[in-house]
């Protein structure tokens, strides 16, 4: 446990809470929206921090398995925007 | 040594992207709360999604460059992060634009504190 590998454990940690508390008021927004795009504002910047923290987790626990998982996110975060952009303006979701 | 100097460097670089990150996190989801209506907290959406997860993922991705204890997969962690902060940059703003759009079109959030609607006034609509 070299000093370096430490100091990024623990710097990482600490983030983990501020993240963790920032998700804590994204779902307060969730809830309280009150219209339906409020919630989906939420659960755009939710999901891209997730993303995000999962990055910072993959790096904490060495391992990359979480990686694709954090792009696959994004992207479906993405297509969240568009179905929901859709639904609203044309009633219909483009099947 | 040298290796170890430039390390440290990429290490230090990258936690104070990642605390600049956290820190437009933070604010964003505070903003979220706090903002009067839906189209002003779409600025606190960008500031979320741009300054609290590309940054930060820009961050992670050099801090990931240089640590050698994470052996095999230091520049995969790298590439991994640098891609997913490409994803959310261009991904952010455009799921913004296309939600932003269709509520003003589909009049699904009400404009409350109306001071000037000049999209309105441009299409002869009735400003606020």
């Amino acid at each position: 446990m070299s000093f370096l590998e430490s100091w990024i454990t623990n710097f990482l940690t600490i983030t983990m809470f501020f993240y963790i508390a920032s998700f804590l008021l994204y779902l307060v927004r969730l809830f309280k929206g009150p219209t339906i795009p409020d919630m989906i504002l939420a659960i755009d910047a939710l999901g891209y921090d997730l993303a995000a923290f999962l990055i910072i987790l993959s790096i904490l626990f060495k391992n990359p398995v979480l990686i694709p998982c954090a792009i696959v996110l994004t992207l479906w975060i993405y297509a969240l925007d568009i179905y929901v952009a859709k639904y609203l303006e044309a009633k219909e979701m483009g099947e | 040594m040298d290796t170890e100097l430039i390390n440290w460097t990429l290490v230090v670089v990258g936690q104070i992207l990642v605390a600049v990150g956290v820190f437009c996190d933070f604010v964003a989801a505070l903003l979220m709360i706090r903002f009067p209506n839906f189209y002003v907290r779409l600025h606190a959406l960008t500031i979320g999604s741009i300054g609290g997860a590309v940054v930060p993922a820009i961050g992670a991705a050099l801090i990931a460059a240089g640590s050698p204890f994470l052996g095999m997969y230091r520049w995969f962690l790298a590439g991994g992060a640098l891609v997913t902060a490409l994803f959310i940059f261009i991904l952010g703003g455009a799921g913004a634009h296309a939600i932003a759009r269709a509520t003003y079109r589909a009049k699904a959030a009400e404009y409350r504190p109306c001071y000037v609607d000049q999209l309105a006034e441009d299409r002869g609509e009735v400003g606020c």
